[in-house]
């Protein structure tokens, strides 16, 4: 039986129907995603609820016994993720080669960095599969395998040298701010989208938070008022957001990321608004979902089969670029793309919990 | 010549070819600077751009004899010609052409990004980098999503006086050309949204559209036969940088109309 609707599931499921939207670019249901109100968008959600998923399958009886165990198991879910990667990029390349025949467009050969994929494909095969070269908007999974890779580290580090983890997450993440450095792409020149050196503060985070002890412990016991000095800052940076009242970032003292408003080195201040957002909305699930039992469900469901439903929807986004593009975008259109690929979500997450269902009475 | 002359008469207004503005070049400037200007090879055709001198670019040279590149838009590392192996061609061909230059290229493109986006990282880049002039591929990407041509037009033209305002040079390089596109409606207005910032805004622009056309045609008029696409492969984008190099050199030794902006503290 699938677990119950939860929190952390439904918050999920939001940051994944986010990213099907926010990956359309253009459409018109873009400006609806909680971006356009928010300095952070669904990608941080996304990371963090994966490092507080890791933080509560680690502190999960069944894994607290054997470390050996425990490490195996997080290696065999960052091959999962790993595969995963290469099956959608896969996908996405055969997408866009069809596309290219059937309107008889050679340029979208080019969309989202495929290029090297058809013009040098030896060494950029390569690069797919060490994961060197990443497509457009298929950036986020290669970040999640490497912190699936550093999962057994945290999870042990966690064990062994609790106290250490936390400071030496934002060691590495004040380090690559500063230098500044992040991880190279290959054989196309260039930088990884999400910089892992930073973004793994924002699972460890939520690793760290998702417990009942340490950090997660101090926060909950005074979440109140830590919800009341967030509201400020959640409301200032929405209007900031709004009103696109950023600072110059030329006029900004150096170390500048420090400062800026960056989402590739994840910046302070797209950390600190995210934590802020989180603190206010983790008090709405609760006061909202009894209300509204069809919608969290839905959402939950997705969140509960976030995987699955993380690489359909990649897929269904590039699939929903290529229709806008055929077929003009328009306000019906975009309203199909949209309806249409978030009911397919929701069958990928039923599906899914079927075959899971099927495989426990097997 | 018979070619250029050709080519110019088909696109007819609005782009002028960069080759026209040599004449305007003080012949002082370039005989004190041991510089050969880069040429285009045969098969590249004419480079089509709307001329614009480089101020902030050229003070660059003049002071330090160096010259940061920002390449931001997608294809960014393609459009800089050469092998992996290699430095890129653009890099190669000013260093030559231009003795006691050093040239630094540095590349942000993210494939697939559209204008809004790119824009809100080029002001991060900047601050970052601190280059002497942006090369931004700008408009294919936008006029494949629907972007409305008003919201474009706003965010290139924000933009592109953001960078006037901070003593950067821009380079626009605007969008592929294939003829299955020329009746595409969508992608012909961001087009001319594009050509009318230019001329506005006075950026150099090269126009690959309209070089990749002349070419076209000339080959149908010559009874070859057309290929279905132009620049999608490693010829097109080393006449890419051929046409940047060329631009950016005509650029840096062009009279401003206006002396550059001082720079702000």
């Amino acid at each position: 039986m699938p677990r119950q609707a939860n929190a952390v599931d439904f918050w999920r499921g939001f940051a994944l129907v986010s990213i099907f939207v926010n990956h359309i670019p253009g459409i018109w249901f873009e400006r609806l995603t909680h971006r356009n109100f928010s300095i952070s968008d669904s990608a941080e959600l996304f990371v963090f609820l994966a490092g507080w998923s890791l933080g509560l399958l680690v502190s999960s009886r069944s894994a607290a016994t054997n470390s050996a165990l425990l490490v195996f198991r997080l290696g065999g879910r960052a091959v999962t993720i790993y595969a995963a990667q290469i099956l959608i990029s896969s996908i996405a390349l055969a997408l866009l080669a069809s596309a290219a025949y059937a309107f008889d467009n050679p340029l979208i050969l080019e969309w989202h960095n495929a290029a090297a994929i058809f013009q040098e494909p030896a060494l950029t095969h390569i690069g797919l599969v060490l994961l060197s070269h990443h497509l457009g908007y298929f950036d986020i999974l290669p970040l999640y395998v490497v912190l699936m890779l550093t999962a057994p580290a945290i999870a042990m580090l966690d064990r062994f040298a609790r106290p250490v983890l936390l400071p030496l997450s934002f060691a590495l993440y004040f380090a690559a701010l500063m230098v500044p450095f992040t991880a190279r792409t290959w054989p196309v020149e260039g930088q990884w989208f999400f910089n892992p050196f930073t973004w793994q503060t924002m699972f460890v985070l939520g690793f760290v938070l998702s417990r009942n002890t340490g950090l997660g412990a101090i926060v909950r016991r005074h979440i109140d008022g830590i919800r009341i000095a967030a509201l400020p800052l959640v409301l200032v940076t929405a209007l900031m957001v709004v009103w696109n009242w950023f600072p110059d970032p030329t006029a900004l003292p150096e170390p500048k990321l420090l400062f800026l408003n960056g989402k590739s080195f994840l910046t302070p201040i797209r950390l600190l608004q995210f934590l802020a957002l989180i603190a206010v909305f983790s008090a709405m699930y609760r006061r909202f979902a009894p209300h509204v039992p069809w919608l969290t469900e839905f959402l939950s469901s997705m969140g509960r089969n976030s995987l699955n439903v993380f690489c359909v929807a990649s897929v269904l986004s590039l699939v929903g670029q290529i229709i806008r593009y055929r077929y003009a975008g328009s306000f019906m259109v975009d309203t199909l793309v949209v309806f249409v690929g978030v009911s397919l979500l929701w069958v990928t997450a039923t599906v899914s919990e079927w075959r899971e269902r099927q495989k426990a009475q097997d | 010549m018979a070619r250029a002359a050709k080519g110019a008469g088909l696109i007819g207004v609005g782009a002028l070819l960069v080759v026209a503005q040599l004449a305007s070049l003080g012949p002082a400037a370039l005989a004190q600077t041991d510089t050969q200007l880069p040429t285009v090879s045969k098969e590249c055709g004419e480079i089509a751009a709307a001329a614009a001198p480089l101020p902030h670019s050229a003070t660059a040279l003049r002071d330090r004899k160096q010259l940061r590149i920002l390449a931001i838009g997608a294809s960014s590392a393609s459009m800089l010609g050469g092998t992996r192996d290699t430095m890129p061609l653009l890099e190669q061909i000013l260093e030559r052409s231009i003795k006691g230059l050093d040239v630094e290229i540095i590349n942000r493109g993210v494939s697939g990004e559209l204008a809004a986006a790119a824009a809100e990282r080029l002001k991060i880049e900047v601050a970052l980098n601190h280059p002497d002039v942006i090369l931004w591929q700008v408009g294919t990407n936008d006029a494949f999503a629907q972007v409305p041509v008003e919201e474009f037009e706003t965010t290139v033209r924000d933009m592109l006086q953001w960078l006037k305002k901070h003593n950067v040079d821009a380079i626009l390089i605007g969008l592929h050309y294939m003829k299955q596109l020329a009746t595409h409606e969508h992608y012909q207005a961001i087009r001319a949204s594009l050509r009318r910032i230019v001329a506005d805004e006075g950026v150099l622009r090269i126009g690959r559209y309209e070089s990749s056309e002349i070419l076209a045609r000339t080959m149908r008029e010559d009874g070859h036969p057309e290929p279905s696409t132009f620049g999608l492969n490693d010829g097109g984008y080393n006449c890419m940088a051929q046409y940047l190099a060329r631009a950016i050199a005509v650029g840096l030794f062009a009279k401003p109309s206006v002396p550059p902006a001082k720079p702000t503290p």
